[in-house]
């Protein structure tokens, strides 16, 4: 029983990182029909900003946290002004966001590696290695307080999007966009917000991720499939599912881990992609695809 | 008479060029993994390969002509390194290679330059099968295959650890790689086989823990990539209550998070022992969690080999000097290993007076300990696999933030090893 509950335990402390690593591409897909690739790439820049702090300065990755996701927000918004705005009225928009993802992936890489090395990293607060233990169950204080800034952080977004103004807008834009468009919103500026405050997320989560994860450049193509399964599974554009997805699915990978073998643990998030593209395409809490 | 001026001008013109294409620099190319997975060893091994030419070319070069290096990323990936060599050989028409990183990438690459007849030394790719092809002219820069690093483990057991305090069980983990299984094999004693046919390489049993009196009571594999779940991991090792803690990855970033989730789990284990882990990001990751913690590797700073580049002696703290003032850090084996390659090809070159790969491998196969190529990782000859004879791998061990040398402790200085570990 022990065992059981310490399992659950590592799953969940392991879902909050993920919850808020996916909160943002689930956010910027949801308003823009941007599959974001260079999400995962954007949470290394992040965590580099901590990381750099910490060796530094000696700065608690999560007093950097903030810091990280202006400095990836401002990045946002060069970004969308440069490569994205003047083809959002495109037919084939989410399908073009995916190239060009992919190629702002790579230079961001690129540039990281040119600017930090290719060499890997890690912050090494106290906390990131400590365990709060109560008799042989322990809860991994580094997760904990990554998983609880992370809830932080998203419920802070849901009450942002629920209840201010312009959450109005960015939710009739992704609920509409041509509607929303005529009742008078400025969807060229809540898609810019978006994606400034969904790579501002990706910027929150690599101050987090970098006392968590050890990284270096190359590293987000291992998390682009992962990050991808839970946006997927939640249902593409809602972050409550990307959030539900997360603890899930990690949860069921840490059972996988635990008794059927390490190996299998990873194919969990690949195995549930699939399984939901087959039984439910639209994900635990999206709209059901209309037909053409 | 004017005309057969001209022709005469444009003849010694034409040769003149002739000479000077004969005496341009000797093109070296080397296919390294500098981003994706293996991209700190990756630029490391670049690091080493082009601090070894401009030394070369500093003292005037290999029989008076400039090397030139040709590095191409990979990506990490076996597919661009075949590619990528069969580039250098057909279009960049290059004299020589220097080898990759990893056994995933030297596997597929020793068969295309074998095919090319290019002398193909390796820096790293240590699993048994990819010398048991019978490739000619394959030369491999570390003391031996994988499968066999675990005899100095075995060995630093039996003669280093008090024996009415050694460790009875052991937790044998590992990445789902070429190399970290190569030397799984040889640990835990298992059959190695070749991936082509089937047919069984090598019968390592009884396996070098059995052999010291240590039962495996865990063992788990995990993926070659993408893997995050390190803290559950880490809690079934310290649930299975192993005294010795065999922690195979297949880079120092995963020893990294491997050695910090078995910090936060408090395993207790009496030794660790980590198949990567001497480099400095090892150590600034983990922080004081490494002391204790065994690594086995091919080179160490206070090694006194003597060693030669260009005819002149160069030891290791000629090199750790050069080193520090090119890239302003302190070396680790994943430099020096492409050094000590370089200065092979340079003495094979030197010693033939050609870059004739058929001439330069004969020189190699003919190798001796009497009269061995000499790196700074000690001297080199080689069997007829391509495999060094009578080097064992150097163990060393993290105290005190310094990566120090324990064993083998007849050769020359080392220092004492501590023992037993306890937490992290």
């Amino acid at each position: 029983m022990a065992h059981t509950l310490q399992i659950l335990i590592l799953g969940l402390a392991l879902g909050g990182v993920f919850a808020l690593m996916g909160a943002g591409l689930s956010l910027v897909f949801g308003v823009m029909r941007i599959v974001n690739l260079a999400h995962p790439v954007m949470i290394i820049g992040g965590a580099y900003v901590a990381y750099w702090g910490f060796r530094l300065w000696g700065v608690d990755p999560l007093v950097t946290l903030p810091i990280a996701a202006v400095i990836l927000a401002a990045v946002g918004v060069i970004l969308y002004k440069v490569v994205f705005e003047k083809e959002a009225k495109a037919a084939t928009y989410s399908e073009m966001t995916v190239l060009l993802t992919f190629a702002v992936a790579m230079i961001i890489e690129g540039a990281l590696g040119t600017a930090f090395s290719n060499t890997q990293r890690v912050t090494s607060p106290d906390y990131a290695t400590d365990a709060i233990f109560i008799g042989d169950i322990f809860i991994p204080t580094g997760q904990l307080y990554a998983g609880i800034v992370s809830l932080v952080i998203i419920s802070g977004l849901a009450l942002f999007l629920k209840y201010s103004r312009f959450g109005y807008a960015i939710r009739a834009t992704t609920q509409n966009r041509d509607a929303a468009s005529l009742l008078g919103v400025n969807v060229n500026l809540v898609s810019m917000v978006s994606f400034a405050i969904g790579v501002g997320l990706a910027g929150a989560a690599g101050a987090l991720v970098s006392f968590v994860f050890s990284f270096f450049p190359a590293k987000h193509w291992e998390w682009i499939a992962i990050l991808m399964s839970l946006v997927v599974l939640g249902g593409m554009g809602s972050i409550l599912g990307t959030v539900v997805a997360a603890f899930l699915l990690s949860v069921i990978a840490a059972f996988v881990g635990a008794y059927v073998g390490a190996t299998w643990s990873t194919m969990t998030f690949f195995l549930a992609l699939f399984l939901i593209l087959i039984v439910r395409p639209q994900g635990l809490f999206g709209d059901k695809p209309e037909l053409a | 008479m004017t005309r057969i001026a001209l022709l005469a001008a444009a003849a010694a013109v034409a040769m003149t060029a002739g000479a000077v294409a004969q005496e341009g620099p000797i093109k070296i190319g080397a296919s390294l993994p500098l981003t994706g997975n293996f991209s700190i060893a990756g630029q490391k091994h670049r690091q080493g390969y082009q601090l070894c030419i401009d030394l070369i070319n500093e003292k005037g070069g290999i029989n008076a002509r400039q090397v030139e290096l040709i590095v191409s990323d990979n990506r990490s990936d076996p597919a661009t390194a075949i590619n990528q060599y069969e580039r250098f050989i057909n279009v960049d028409d290059v004299d020589a290679v220097y080898g990759t990183f990893s056994s995933r990438l030297t596997f597929p690459v020793a068969s295309i330059l074998a095919k090319n007849n290019m002398v193909h030394p390796v820096p790293a790719g240590g699993a048994l099968r990819i010398y048991t092809q019978g490739h000619k002219n394959i030369f491999y820069f570390q003391p031996n295959a994988a499968e066999y690093a675990g005899a100095s483990l075995k060995e630093v057991i039996e003669t280093l650890v008090p024996a009415d305090n050694r460790p009875t069980t052991a937790a044998v983990v590992a990445a789902d790689d070429f190399f970290a299984n190569a030397i799984e094999a040889g640990l835990l004693g298992t059959t190695v086989t070749d991936p082509a046919d089937g047919s069984v390489v090598a019968d390592l049993s009884p396996g070098y823990l059995e052999q010291v009196g240590i039962e495996v009571v865990f063992n788990e594999k995990w993926p070659e990539e993408g893997f995050n779940d390190w803290l559950n991991l880490a809690n079934s090792i310290k649930q299975s209550g192993a005294e010795l803690i065999v922690g195979l990855t297949a880079s120092a970033e995963e020893a990294v998070q491997l050695t910090r989730a078995l910090k936060t789990v408090r395993a207790t284990p009496k030794l660790v022992y980590l198949s990567q882990g001497t480099q400095a990001e090892f150590a600034e990751g983990t922080g004081s969690s490494a002391d204790g913690i065994l690594v086995h590797s091919s080179w160490h700073i206070d090694a006194p080999f003597q060693s030669v580049l260009v005819g002149e002696p160069f030891g290791n703290p000629e090199f750790a000097v050069a080193f520090k003032e090119a890239y302003g850090e302190v070396p680790d084996e994943d430099s020096a290993i492409p050094f000590a390659v370089c200065q092979a090809i340079e003495q094979a070159m030197t010693a033939t007076g050609t870059t004739d790969n058929a001439k330069l491998g004969e020189w190699l196969s003919a190798r001796t300990n009497d009269d061995p190529v000499r790196t700074i990782l000690g001297r080199f000859a080689w069997d007829e696999r391509g495999l060094p004879v009578d080097k064992p791998h150097l163990m060393t061990q993290w105290n005190d933030g310094e990566l120090q040398f324990v064993f083998p402790t007849d050769e020359f200085k080392t220092s004492e090893m501590s023992y037993p570990k306890g937490g992290f």
